[in-house]
This record gives structure tokens, C-alpha cells and sequence, in this order.
């Protein structure tokens, strides 16, 4: 199927990025149709369209659009989660720094369906390059009266500010995200059933909808073209529609961003990526740190969509897709993966901040060559006692890689702890 | 003069309180200025975050300087701890990093400089860490020195790098403080604060 370029069609072309080059190529167009149309329409448009949050979740895009008051009693805000921090994952900064306007007008976009007054673009304090074309963005777009008071003339209000991070994975939760917006540590906060979702009372206990980078560059091409239109592209998956950009690194010679339609097989990734690099696929990690491992007899079987990849056993994730080649020590690689969640748990709940750390320290001496027969075992059990159990996502992150792998590539573990060393020669 | 511990020192230059009265437009309160003051202040003291910073900013926000400090460690970026030499050079071992090299990237850096992950060159030329994954991962193994990304790194690429560093007088730490207050202010805004930087000087 090889790729299907929309969000990234004119990545390459630096004019893009300037708002003259961006009009130019049909961009606002998708904003001057919302606005002739009525709130209700654009959610209605979003709804047709069958978009899914693209950072990770895969949650049905309108839902939240639609769930914010249709009377308004309090301000309301918009959020753009820009807090691109999942190992793997680099779509989001390459679509701030080539195709920032599909951010700001899809934004907008929301902003007028939601009738949000404020919006924030949450970048991580790395992504310096990302920010500065945001930046250049947002100033041209407020001088050409496509921010601000009175919107394209059309009586809309709406100021985007960017506020960035410092250093903190937890922060891409989006309840921990709206705690660090509003100036504290960043933790994740209480959710529904047990406290109101956001678009009820988010951001300063006021209504908030908040969506991924590559949500938002989305909703111009379904306003522009259509819901229906972009419901047609991925329409030979069970519920996945338009397209999806992959991150594709590790093993492979041409790492990069490729956007493709959902149900393409996995296996055309790699070859757009340019082939294996070094050896022969032997594993791929297909949706960021977070999913489960596949093995190459899965991957020769996967088909990119939401849930069709979890029909394999793994997830689509914010789709940093990672290929390993025949000389990775998978136990290694987990064990390095364990360390990233033990380094970037918050350390608010006991199963995550106590679960992580165990993790890292039974694969730390099971690598060390001293790993004890009951080990493999023991940290099943701490994978299930974080599972479901931690107060937000990022211990069901933590375990899901580490029981995938122990399911996969067991006799790797196995080796490692009756031989004391690696089953992998290396490479 | 004898000091109340409500009024500290106050270092920020005019343009710095310029930036600050204008961040606090972008939020219904003060505490929502928190993350960005404290970008300003690792910028006015000069890469670091000691506890006159973190007292400056709650006094500037009217918050507690325990409640900023509180907000200032969790981060990473945040240079609360011991003052980071003039450039700080931050190693990606994450996942794809890891397996393209970076354990060697580190390893040459560190016997390059002589120092471990973590520690700071005797002549404070150079900080160095290692950090989780920077998302960049097409260009692993990558390094972020303030406010640059480099990758995929090599020999001969660390060596070039570390030659432009050290003749380089301006911190890469203050130069990435820097740039992130830039990027959260619009036009005009930055126009006010180079307006009052300027009347200073005159």
C-alpha cells in the first residue's frame, strides 16, 4: 500500500511552514469551512470521520469534543498534548518543526467547535527546535488576524499560548500535564468514575479538551474534505480510520517518519524504512516503549490498526516503532525499557513508584548474571500487581513490555538466568 | 542591610521582570507562572537553580519558596542540585539509542573528559548526563547540548563538537533557559521586555 502522505505531504517543502506557503497549499481552508458551518456540525463532521486520539489511547476524537458544555458557565480551554516523550516516538516533533500551521488551525478548529477562549500547546522543554516553529507560527498567525479577537472575521475569540515542560515523562499523562500546566509537580490527578472528566472540569476546574499533536493537525483535512472522505482511508480495518504516522528506528536503514493507511501490513514499514540493517529482523516493539513486544512471526502478520494489532498482541501506541535485528539481547532490552519506567514513575501511588523499581532491580541481577531460578516468575507477579492497579497509565506501561517480553522471548530470560549470560552473541 | 526572609535578593534584570509580567497575562493566577519563572530564573542565575533563585521566584509570584521548590525538583531540567558546568552534555541510552551505539558514545565521552555520568569537569567547562529518551530517535545516538540536538553521533563527530564547545563563551545551559522564555512569549511581548532591557541601559 506504501504510503499515504496527508498530515506530512509537504513536510518537506520549508514553505510549509510559513503561513503564506501553507495557504498556498489549501491550508485554512478546513477552518473557513467550520466557521460557515455551526458548532455541532464540525463535531458532527469529526464524529463521521471515525478520527482517534493519536497519542496513544486510540479514544474516539468527537466523544471529547462533544462532551464540553454546549452552555457556557466558566471559560473553556483547549490543550494540545505536545509532551512528545514515549522511547521511540518522534512524530510530533517533526509535524511542530515542518508542519506547525496544521497544529495551530487544527486548534483553532477545535477551539471554535468547543468554544474554548485559551489554548495551550504543551511542549516537552526539550523539543527546542519545535517550539521556536511553533512560536513563528502562532506570531504569524496572530498578525494575519488568524488568532486573537475576531477570528477571520467571523466574531471568534481565541488566544493560543505555548507553555513547555522540563524534563518529565509523566507529564504526557493528561491529567499530569494539566497539573504542571496549572504550575505544580506533575502527577496525575483523580479520573473518572471518580472525579469529572476533563471536558467538564479540567484546567482550573473549568471545561478542557485535550488532544494529541497529530489529533489536532488532523481536523483540517476532515473539515476541508470532509468526514465521510477521511473515513474512507483505513476503511478495510475493523475501526481504524485516515492515517497514521509511525516513527520507525533501531535496526533499519532509513529511520524516520512514514505515514501510512491504517491496515497496511506492519511489514511495509520496514521496507519503506529501507530494510533491515545489520542482521535479520528479529523482533519489533510497534507502538512506542509501552506495547508488547512481537516476535518476527507476528510481525510478518501484523496489520497496522487499532485493533488489529492488538489481535497480534501488541498495540499501535503513539506508533514509535522500533525494529531489532538478530544480534539485540532482548533481555537487555527490557531490562534497559524498565529503567526508563523506574527513572520517570512520579512516585505518587505504591504499585508504580515500588513495582518499577522492583522490576529494574530483578532484571538488573538477572543481566548481572545473577538471576535465581524463581525470578522469571517473581516478576510476573509484579507485572500483575502493577497492571490495572497503579494510579494512572504509566504502570500499566511499565508491565505490559516487560510481561510481553516474558511471554515472546521467554527462553532468553531463561537462558540468561540458568547460564548467567546472554543467548545473543553480539553483532 | 539586614534581610526579612520575605524580601530576598532580587536579581532579575529588567528585561527578565518585563518577560514575567507578561508570562502572568497568559494565566487566571500566579502559581500557573511557576514552570515558565523558573525557565527565567535558571536563565538570570546563570544555569542553576540555588535556593535564592527558587526564593525569588515564590517571592515574585507570591508563593511559598517551599512550594517552588517542591514544583522545581520534580523536573529534570531544573537545575536544583550542584551547579552544572558552563555546557551540559546529555547522552540519550534509551531505547533505540541503546541499541545504535550509545553505551559507546557515553563511554568515549566520559573517558574523554574524564568525569562520570553525572559529574561536572574540574575546570567547569562540562556537565555530563545521561538521559531517557530525547525523541529523536532517527538520528540515535543522539546528545542534546542546550539548545542543540546532535546525531547520530560518532568519534569524530564528539571530538569536533567538544572543540566548537570549548570555544564557546556563551553556557549552552543559559542558551536553552533562554530560548525556552523566548518561545513562550508572542511578538510584542518580547519587544516589551528588549524595550526594558534597553531603557536600563541608556
Amino acid at each position: 500500500m506504501g504510503e499515504y502522505k496527508l498530515l506530512l505531504r509537504h513536510s518537506h517543502d520549508p514553505a510549509y511552514a510559513t503561513l503564506d506557503g501553507y495557504q498556498r497549499l489549501g491550508g485554512y481552508e478546513g477552518l473557513r469551512k467550520a466557521l460557515s458551518m455551526d458548532r455541532q456540525q464540525v463535531i458532527d463532521e469529526v464524529k463521521t470521520s471515525g478520527l482517534r486520539g493519536r497519542g496513544g489511547a486510540g479514544f474516539p476524537a468527537w466523544i471529547k469534543w462533544n462532551g464540553l458544555p454546549k452552555q457556557k458557565t466558566k471559560p473553556h480551554y483547549l490543550i494540545c498534548n505536545a509532551d512528545e516523550g514515549e522511547p521511540g516516538t518522534f512524530k510530533d516533533k517533526q509535524l511542530m518543526e515542518t508542519c506547525p500551521f496544521l497544529v495551530v488551525e487544527g486548534m483553532t478548529i477545535a477551539a471554535y467547535a468547543t468554544q474554548a477562549d485559551v489554548g495551550y500547546i504543551y511542549i516537552r522543554g526539550e523539543f527546542v527546535d519545535a517550539a521556536r516553529s511553533m512560536r513563528r507560527a502562532i506570531d504569524e498567525a496572530y498578525r494575519a488576524g488568524l488568532l486573537g479577537k475576531n477570528i477571520l472575521g467571523a466574531g471568534m475569540d481565541f488566544e493560543l499560548h505555548i507553555h513547555t515542560g522540563a524534563g518529565s515523562y509523566e507529564c504526557g499523562e493528561e491529567s499530569a500535564l494539566m497539573s504542571s500546566l496549572m504550575g505544580e509537580r506533575g502527577m496525575p490527578r483523580l479520573k473518572f468514575p471518580h472525579a469529572p472528566l476533563p471536558t467538564i472540569s479540567g484546567l482550573w476546574d473549568s471545561p478542557t479538551l485535550i488532544n494529541n499533536v497529530e489529533t489536532y493537525a488532523c481536523a483540517p483535512f476532515i473539515l476541508s474534505n470532509g468526514g465521510a472522505w477521511y473515513a474512507s482511508i483505513g476503511a478495510s480495518t475493523k475501526n481504524s480510520r485516515g492515517t497514521k504516522i509511525f516513527s520507525v528506528s533501531g535496526h533499519v536503514r532509513k529511520p524516520g517518519n512514514y505515514e501510512v493507511e491504517f491496515g497496511t501490513p506492519l511489514m511495509e514499514l520496514l521496507e519503506l524504512a529501507g530494510g533491515m540493517k545489520g542482521g535479520a529482523l528479529k523482533a519489533c516493539v510497534p507502538g512506542g516503549s509501552s506495547v508488547p513486544i512481537l516476535d518476527a512471526e507476528a510481525c510478518q502478520k501484523a496489520i497496522i490498526g487499532y485493533e488489529e494489532m492488538m489481535e497480534v498482541g501488541s498495540m499501535v501506541g503513539s506508533g514509535g516503532c522500533m525494529f531489532l535485528n538478530e544480534h539485540t539481547d532482548i533481555v537487555e532490552f527490557i531490562w534497559r525499557t524498565s529503567m526508563f519506567y523506574k527513572d520517570e514513575s512520579c512516585g505518587k501511588c505504591t504499585p508504580c513508584r515500588e513495582g518499577t523499581r522492583w522490576m529494574f532491580l530483578i532484571l538488573d541481577r538477572i543481566k548481572a548474571g545473577q538471576g535465581r531460578p524463581e525470578d522469571l516468575q517473581l516478576l510476573e507477579d509484579v507485572c500483575r500487581q502493577i497492571d490495572g492497579r497503579s494510579f494512572c497509565g504509566l504502570g500499566d506501561a511499565a508491565a505490559w513490555p516487560v510481561a510481553g517480553a516474558l511471554k515472546v522471548f521467554r527462553h532468553e530470560f531463561e537462558h540468561y538466568v540458568r547460564h548467567g549470560r546472554s543467548l545473543v552473541a553480539r553483532g | 542591610m539586614s534581610q526579612s526572609p520575605d524580601t530576598p535578593n532580587l536579581r532579575f534584570s529588567a528585561k527578565a521582570v518585563a518577560e514575567l509580567e507578561s508570562l502572568k497575562t497568559h494565566y487566571p493566577n500566579l502559581k500557573a507562572c511557576i514552570l515558565p519563572a523558573l525557565w527565567i530564573a535558571q536563565r538570570e542565575y546563570g544555569g542553576h537553580l540555588p535556593p535564592e533563585a527558587i526564593a525569588e521566584v515564590a517571592h515574585r509570584l507570591k508563593r511559598s519558596p517551599a512550594e517552588v521548590q517542591g514544583v522545581a525538583t520534580f523536573y529534570s531540567m531544573y537545575n536544583t542540585g550542584h551547579k552544572p558546568g558552563r555546557h551540559m552534555i546529555e547522552v540519550c541510552t534509551c531505547l533505540t539509542c541503546s541499541v545504535c551505539g550509545a553505551w559507546d558514545v557515553a563511554a568515549y565521552l566520559e573517558q574523554k573528559l574524564g568525569i562520570k555520568m553525572g559529574e561536572t569537569t574540574p575546570d567547569g567547562m562540562f556537565t555530563l548526563h545521561g538521559v531517557e529518551c530525547l525523541n529523536a530517535c532517527d538520528r540515535a545516538p543522539l546528545i542534546q547540548v542546550g539548545d542543540e540536538y546532535h546525531g547520530p553521533m560518532d568519534e569524530q563527530k564528539i571530538d569536533a563538537l567538544l572543540e566548537r564547545l570549548r570555544n564557546e563563551p556563551e553556557s549552552k545551559v543559559v542558551a536553552l533557559a533562554d530560548a525556552l522564555v523566548q518561545v513562550h512569549l508572542k511578538e510584542e511581548e518580547r519587544e516589551k521586555a528588549r524595550r526594558a532591557a534597553e531603557a536600563v541601559r541608556n
